[in-house]
């Protein structure tokens, strides 16, 4: 298990993603506290941790969705909240709970993300057909994404995100309720993002998933990053499940309790 | 099993109010309401004793059949909030669908609305019965009819429950809201142009229909309250036991049908791109466009506002109403400004999918060609509708040469509304609840932002528009000229103060309207 490695020496390159302090509180509650993010540049990095450990609100601040109580974020080396416009070019995001506009077609969607974002209109529709097809969208492209599935709906946010060909995208949940064909593509589209020298962080409950994918994970407890590093440290000889739950310290509820359940008498 | 099902209504009830001020204070107005309108309907009914009997009959037939029409179409426009009502939610409990019914109706009698209709129906007994016999009769009667309108409008919500899951059904059914809404003006229209001659007669006409429908009997046996009395209630029972099977059969289908929401056709790909301006303002314009077809809500409101400047026409138009250039213009004034007051609050209809804009904007520049490009849509879809309205207005008014005035006027009007609603936007941003109902229009606890941002631009757009709207009004037409300049400065004034303000507090704004509901 490593200590985190939050102050690259000087000569390193700047790292993707770096957060200084970062606090939010919702009244009484601190969501998140004081959190050193760092995320190296071109690394396929997986941010976990338990429910209500703080990963959508460092994610919503990161991107400029949500205004931090204190601390400062970097992507690339820009600071958030003093040159939001710069930032804002350089990230793709998919938020949590796939909040779109819901009575515009799959197609439209993409149109119009890529047209207020100021791309040529024959630019986008190029664009735009080709990630319907990679996303094998292209059978619903004219359908309401209103009446999309869970599936559908995160195919087509990340084809909005990736629109614009962003240097780092940042998925809130993307594989949660995804079934398994249209994760696999999900997956390869986003290898394919990662191959190139973009950044991907990528919040997820799904252990097995970010064991597979990253290459550089970010633990999350009670507000804090309790561990950060290449996903061989963070693990260290065990799986990262275990890690986790060690990390986390979970209880062990013991096997009293439930003695009716399983023989199925009444 | 009844039992059980009361108590989780009224478990329910206490659930929803836990903890949540707002809610409470609803609740508490909910309770008032029904009180009122038990103590008032009871007292009114009681009162007919007083009036001739024929007359009383009549009053009575009338307030009967409208209870039983409420309790039909009522329940439909707040489907969703009563959890006991929606039979899916029982499909997985090991219930007969008889079980399922009386459980169902004995969760629906529980509960404010049907305890005060029930208190209003008792009204008639005091205020009809004659003689000794009539009041058991009447009580019967009273029974009979309020378990009547109970049981119709659980089987209409049953029968209607899987359309009403869907979406589709769900959009259809915001526009039919809106439509019954109206359709309540059309008796109160029949009486203002005199076509019904005397409003007694009128009655009776009415009546002698009615008599013949269920609560009409009902009505009739507790008046009569001898044989023919007998004779009604033995219909009325035979009514009731065949909606409770009605019921009874829907509620064994709904409880094994599924949705079929997603499977829905696809839209057509726009024609309209190519005639829009590309970029940022093309796409809004666009996007804007295909929301206000595609969207319940924005459908509601421009159905409401037509329907309800055509009821007004009609209605100021009447026996000694108004008329000539006046009526002309007034009618599409109205029309523009229940237009214009729907975007004081341009983001909620956004809703949570702001943060898609949130992302790309990077200065107050991008929020203003944001609202340029809502206004736009609005615009083009509103001036040919109100240059329909100002020349139908100007015809029912005898004044065919006021309809140039009336549509300079209320598009001046529209302008200034839309100025005023982009700086309402920002300031008084809302949560629209995800379900549409006729009731609430705002996320819990959000109805205070909801109630000032409406009021507050109304107030304002009035004010702002009066230097135009007064001198037309007087009749000094040609000021009418001077509107739709003045109403594009005002939409560019406030459309450069909201992107100003809208920028600053873009993460609040996002906050603001995607509140759960």
């Amino acid at each position: 298990m490593s200590e985190f490695p939050s102050a690259p020496a000087p000569g390193e390159p700047v790292p993707a993603v770096r957060t200084h302090g970062l606090v939010k509180r919702f009244g009484a509650q601190t969501a998140v506290d004081r959190v050193d993010l760092v995320v190296p540049r071109g690394s396929f990095a997986g941010l976990v941790g338990p429910n209500g450990a703080g990963k959508t609100t460092t994610l919503s601040m990161i991107t400029g969705l949500l205004v931090p109580d204190a601390g400062s974020a970097q992507v690339a080396g820009i600071d958030v909240w003093r040159d939001p416009a710069a930032v804002k070019a350089r990230v793709g995001v998919l938020p949590e709970g796939l909040r779109l506009f819901e009575r515009l077609s799959g197609r439209e969607l993409l149109l119009y993300n890529g047209q207020i974002r100021g791309i040529p209109r024959e630019e986008v529709a190029r664009r735009a057909e080709e990630l319907l097809r990679v996303m094998d969208l292209a059978a619903s492209a004219d359908k309401l994404v209103v009446d999309y599935s869970t599936g559908m709906r995160k195919k087509i946010a990340l084809a909005a995100a990736l629109l614009h060909n962003p240097e780092a995208l940042f998925l809130d949940e993307p594989f949660e309720g995804v079934d398994p064909v249209s994760a696999n593509t999900l997956v390869e589209v986003l290898r394919r993002y990662t191959a190139s020298g973009s950044t991907v962080v990528f919040s997820s409950h799904v252990m097995d998933l970010v064991e597979r994918l990253c290459d550089w994970v970010s633990v999350m407890n009670h507000g804090r990053i309790v561990a950060q590093g290449p996903l061989a440290e963070v693990r260290g000889n065990s799986t990262l499940n275990e890690a986790l739950l060690q990390l986390v310290g979970a209880r062990d509820h013991g096997e009293e309790g439930l003695t009716w359940l399983g023989s199925s008498s009444a | 099993m009844a039992w059980l099902f009361v108590r989780l209504k009224l478990r329910l009830i206490a659930g929803n109010l836990r903890g949540d001020t707002m809610r409470q204070i609803g609740y508490a107005f909910t309770l008032a309401g029904a009180l009122a309108i038990a103590g008032g309907g009871f007292a009114l009914l009681a009162l007919l004793r007083t009036a001739p009997a024929d007359l009383a009959l009549n009053v009575c037939v009338v307030m009967f059949t409208a209870l039983t029409v409420i309790w039909l179409v009522g329940p439909l426009m707040v489907f969703g909030v009563d959890e006991t009502v929606d039979p899916a939610r029982l499909a997985l409990f090991p219930l007969t669908a008889r079980q399922a019914a009386l459980g169902m109706f004995a969760a629906s009698a529980a509960g404010p609305w049907p305890l005060a209709s029930l208190v209003l129906s008792l009204g008639a007994v005091a205020g009809l019965a004659r003689g000794p016999a009539a009041v058991p009769i009447g009580l019967v009667a009273v029974v009979l009819h309020v378990a009547i309108c109970l049981v119709a409008s659980r089987a209409l919500t049953t029968a209607l429950s899987g359309v009403l899951r869907t979406r589709r059904g769900r959009d259809l059914l915001a526009i039919g809201v809106v439509l019954v809404i109206l359709l309540t003006q059309v008796p109160n229209l029949v009486l203002n142009q005199g076509i019904g001659g005397d409003p007694r007669e009128y009655l009776a006409g009415v009546t002698s229909v009615l008599r013949w429908t269920p609560p009409g009997m009902a009505a009739h046996a507790i008046a009569d309250g001898g044989l023919v009395a007998l004779a009604e209630l033995a219909v009325l029972a035979l009514v009731l036991l065949v909606l409770v099977e009605l019921w009874t059969a829907a509620l064994r289908r709904a409880m094994v049908t599924s949705d079929a929401s997603t499977q829905v056709g696809s839209v057509r790909r726009g024609r309209l791109e190519g005639v829009l301006p590309g970029g940022a303002l093309g796409a809004v314009v666009a996007k804007e466009l295909k929301y206000l077809r595609r969207e319940p809500r924005g459908r509601m409101g421009w159905v409401a506002a037509v329907g309800f400047s055509i009821v007004m026409m009609f209605s100021l138009g009447g026996r000694n109403g108004m008329d000539g250039p006046a009526l002309a213009v007034v009618v599409p004034c109205l029309a523009a400004l229940m237009i214009g007051l729907q975007a004081s609050n341009a983001f909620g209809i956004d809703g949570r999918a702001l943060w898609m804009n949130a992302l790309v904007y990077t200065g107050a520049r991008d929020i203003r060609t944001d609202f340029a490009g809502r206004h736009l849509a609005v615009s083009l879809v509103a001036v040919p509708l109100l240059a329909v309205l100002s020349v139908t207005a100007a015809l029912v008014a005898g004044d065919p040469a006021a309809a140039p005035a009336a549509l300079l006027t209320a598009t001046g009007l529209l302008l200034v509304a839309l100025g005023v609603g982009s700086v309402v936007s920002v300031v008084l941003p809302y949560t629209y609840p995800e379900r549409v109902n006729a009731f609430t229009s705002a996320a819990p606890g959000q109805g205070g932002v909801a109630f000032a941002g409406s009021f507050g631009s109304m107030l304002a757009t009035g004010s702002l528009a009066l230097p135009v709207v007064v001198p037309v009004l007087l009749g000094f037409t040609w000021v009418a000229l001077l509107g739709v300049p003045y109403g594009l400065a005002v939409a560019a004034g406030g459309r450069r103060l909201a992107s100003g303000i809208g920028y600053a507090r873009l993460p609040d704004l996002l906050a603001a309207v995607s509140r759960p509901s």
